[in-house]
């Protein structure tokens, strides 16, 4: 049997089991009483290998955000283990939990409001060395927040600057900065290029891939952008509704995608090729997302699934490699939580660049 | 020509000086045609759009010169009361944030049904009726029970569907969309996009599509204009753009983004930041990021120079348009 690509290949430094997030609906003012959970996280099982990038995509209020919050303890598990080099971090707690957390950090979203606008770059980037002393002694700080802003290419000079005084994307280096100060081995991208421009989103990237191998880092990407993630991933997990319905090296998700919802997702993402549209087979879903408190009964993709039948209301799909795949060794054995796999592609194959028709550029030859 | 915008220009009064957001915009869209309006945070493209609509605020916005040219008659030269009857009847728009453009204090039936009771003086009855009409059309489930419901009611991609909806009402015949899918998820933004497609072929309505997502252009665009700092840089048949770019900011967007279809090494990055629209540089705007900039980029403004088109016509705001051309030639050739 093949073995499950939930699992890295590589040893891994982060083992993330049965990861579940519920929050309470209450009802009653003094006498709160439960009515239901928002099942934002409902169960995830992912590992992180050493020096490896684990992109994860999904649609707003699928729980990817709710994961990587709790990657880096911002949010308890409701249940579910956080495994760092073996040590579960769920549990720990005062000076061990320290300890963990320098080691995993986050860049966030909007470079904006992640910064506080009334301290200084350098009081913003120094920040976390109040919190770690031992990482750098108090006369070495400046010296240190300097290289780290050389590091992410803005001038060192600009210690003394409020964040305001920045683009988009010097802030979003501002924030990578502060996240590298501990110079942690993980670090948790929650969609760090979304807000900023197509010009300088690249940048971005191209910053964050400098500094993986630079540093060794081990990243854990979450985006709504399939293209950006296929770029900067080694591998890909697709969540749905709290859920990842199909994980797997980054060609066999793109390429060899068998769970529908991965098929349709990518369907539907806009290609920069106008030839490509008329040859382009688009999955277009019905309906919207299924609220996170009432999750369909089964496979919960269901109700939006073109090919539900009975066994997918009554039975859930485990994340597997799909039985018609378990014995092969191709790129389609990875695993996918769907009863019904089959394999299908959507993303249009990488083409050999054609000669140029020699009549587009007439005026310049 | 169902509108053409002429060396439209418009200025901001702003704490740092005079903003120019948009120095001499020229593009034009016909009847049953798809103009994307492709550019970054602060090139113009929607103060341009809202110029057009005449949304703009002013003060602190100015119109300082140019003609808007709609059905032939300079919208920039009518009176308020003549130009409100065009807004809405003739020419519509649909917002990014639907949420926010939305009122949330009245039902999307009072909204919808407000178009026909203006415009058309139409009883409330009426209306009402028309406002299920519209919400079937957009096919919206069960539009019959949703039209008492309020805009929070419903999920992002049907709250899209209601501004649509709302800008169909009076069928125009011109549509802006302004980044309409940015908001919404890839599944959802396909659905909307079809939507609108579809709608546009059916009523054979102009539709200028304001976006920064090159995918999303590619898909459904006719022909392309690409604005930098406030100008068109290059303007083209869809599949010119892609094929060959004729202006190396296109070209830089172009060769930055990542492709779904390719793994694809370090991205090309354009370097540098857009620039400050109340010190827009001398000579070509781009010429402090441009890789091909030399003087005369940094002392002359570069007029639009013709480009041999497949069809239709091209324009490129570049000194060195055939450089720009061929360098994608030898980038195919060499692979």
């Amino acid at each position: 049997m093949t073995e499950s690509t939930a699992t890295s290949t590589v040893e891994p430094i982060l083992e993330v089991s049965g990861l579940v997030k519920h929050f309470p609906l209450t009802q009653g003012v003094l006498f709160k009483k439960q009515v239901g959970a928002v099942k934002a996280v409902d169960g995830v099982d992912f590992t992180l290998g050493a020096g490896e990038t684990l992109g994860i995509v999904g649609e707003s209020g699928c729980g990817k955000s709710t994961v990587a919050r709790m990657l880096v303890n911002l949010e308890r598990p409701t249940a579910g283990t956080i495994k760092y080099k073996g040590e579960d971090i769920t549990k720990l707690s005062g000076r061990a939990l320290k300890a963990v957390r320098r080691n995993i950090q986050m860049v966030f979203q909007d470079p904006y409001t992640s910064l506080n606008p009334r301290m200084t770059v350098g009081d913003i980037i120094g920040e976390p060395y109040d919190i770690h002393p031992e990482v750098a002694p108090k006369g070495d700080r400046r010296r240190r927040v300097q290289e780290l802003l050389d590091v992410v290419g803005l001038n060192p000079e600009y210690v003394n600057r409020y964040p305001h005084q920045f683009s988009g994307g010097q802030r979003q280096r501002i924030g990578i900065a502060r996240g590298l100060a501990l110079r942690p081995e993980i670090i948790v991208a929650d969609e760090p290029v979304s807000a900023l421009d197509v010009s300088v989103q690249a940048q971005v990237i191209n910053l964050l891939e400098r500094l993986q191998g630079e540093f060794g880092l081990s990243y854990v990407f979450i985006a709504h952008d399939l293209s950006i993630v296929r770029h900067i991933s080694d591998r890909v997990g697709v969540m749905y509704l709290g859920r990842i319905v199909e994980i797997g090296r980054d060609a066999e998700i793109y390429d060899h995608p068998t769970h529908p919802y991965t098929q349709a997702l990518l369907s539907a993402v806009p290609v920069p090729d106008p030839e490509a549209r008329e040859h382009r087979e688009r999955i277009i879903l019905f309906g919207d997302v299924p609220s996170p408190t009432n999750i369909p009964s089964g496979c919960r993709f269901r109700t939006r699934c073109w090919k539900a039948r009975e066994k997918c209301e009554r039975e859930v799909p485990s994340l597997a490699v799909p039985a018609e795949f378990r014995h092969g060794f191709g790129p389609a054995a990875h695993d996918s939580a769907c009863h019904f796999a089959e394999e299908k592609q959507v993303v249009p194959p990488e083409e050999p660049l054609e000669e140029p028709p020699d009549d587009h550029a007439g005026g310049a030859v | 020509m169902l509108l053409e915008v002429r060396d439209l220009r418009v200025e901001f009064r702003t704490r740092d000086g005079i903003a120019k957001a948009v120095n001499g915009v020229e593009y034009a869209v016909d009847a049953g045609q798809t103009l994307a309006v492709l550019g970054e945070s602060g090139s113009g493209k929607s103060v341009t759009a809202q110029a057009i609509m005449g949304i703009l605020d002013m003060p602190p916005g100015r119109i300082t010169g140019g003609e808007i040219l709609f059905k032939g008659r300079d919208l920039l030269k009518l009176k308020e009361d003549e130009r409100r009857k065009v807004r809405g009847a003739e020419m519509a728009m649909i917002f990014q944030d639907a949420l926010s453009a939305l009122n949330p204090v009245l039902t999307v039936g009072d909204q919808l049904g407000e178009m026909f009771v203006v415009h058309r003086g139409m009883s409330k009855k009426d209306a009402r009726a028309k406002a299920v009409e519209l919400m079937d059309r957009v096919r919206i489930p069960a539009a019959k029970e949703r039209v008492r419901d309020y805009p929070h009611q419903f999920s992002g991609g049907m709250r899209q569907r209601i501004m649509i909806a709302m800008a169909l009402a009076l069928e125009p015949s011109l549509i802006i969309a302004d980044e309409p899918t940015t908001a919404l998820d890839v599944t959802v933004q396909a659905q909307v996009m079809d939507l609108l497609a579809e709608l546009r072929r059916e009523l054979d309505m102009g539709l200028i599509l304001i976006t920064h997502d090159l995918g999303v252009v590619a898909d459904v665009a006719d022909r392309i204009a690409v604005m930098y700092a406030g100008r068109i840089v290059e303007s083209a048949p869809v599949h010119d753009i892609y094929k060959a770019p004729a202006h190396p900011y296109t070209r830089g967007l172009l060769d930055s983004i990542p492709r779904l279809d390719q793994k694809g090494q370090e991205l090309y990055a354009i370097k540098g930041l857009p620039p400050n629209l109340t010190k827009i540089p001398p000579g070509c705007a781009f010429h402090p990021r441009c890789p091909m900039a030399r003087d005369v980029c940094r002392t002359d403004v570069p007029p639009l120079y013709e480009v041999t088109p497949s069809d239709g016509t091209r324009v490129s705001a570049c000194h060195f348009w055939r450089e720009c051309l061929d360098d994608r030639v030898d980038r195919h050739v060499n692979g």
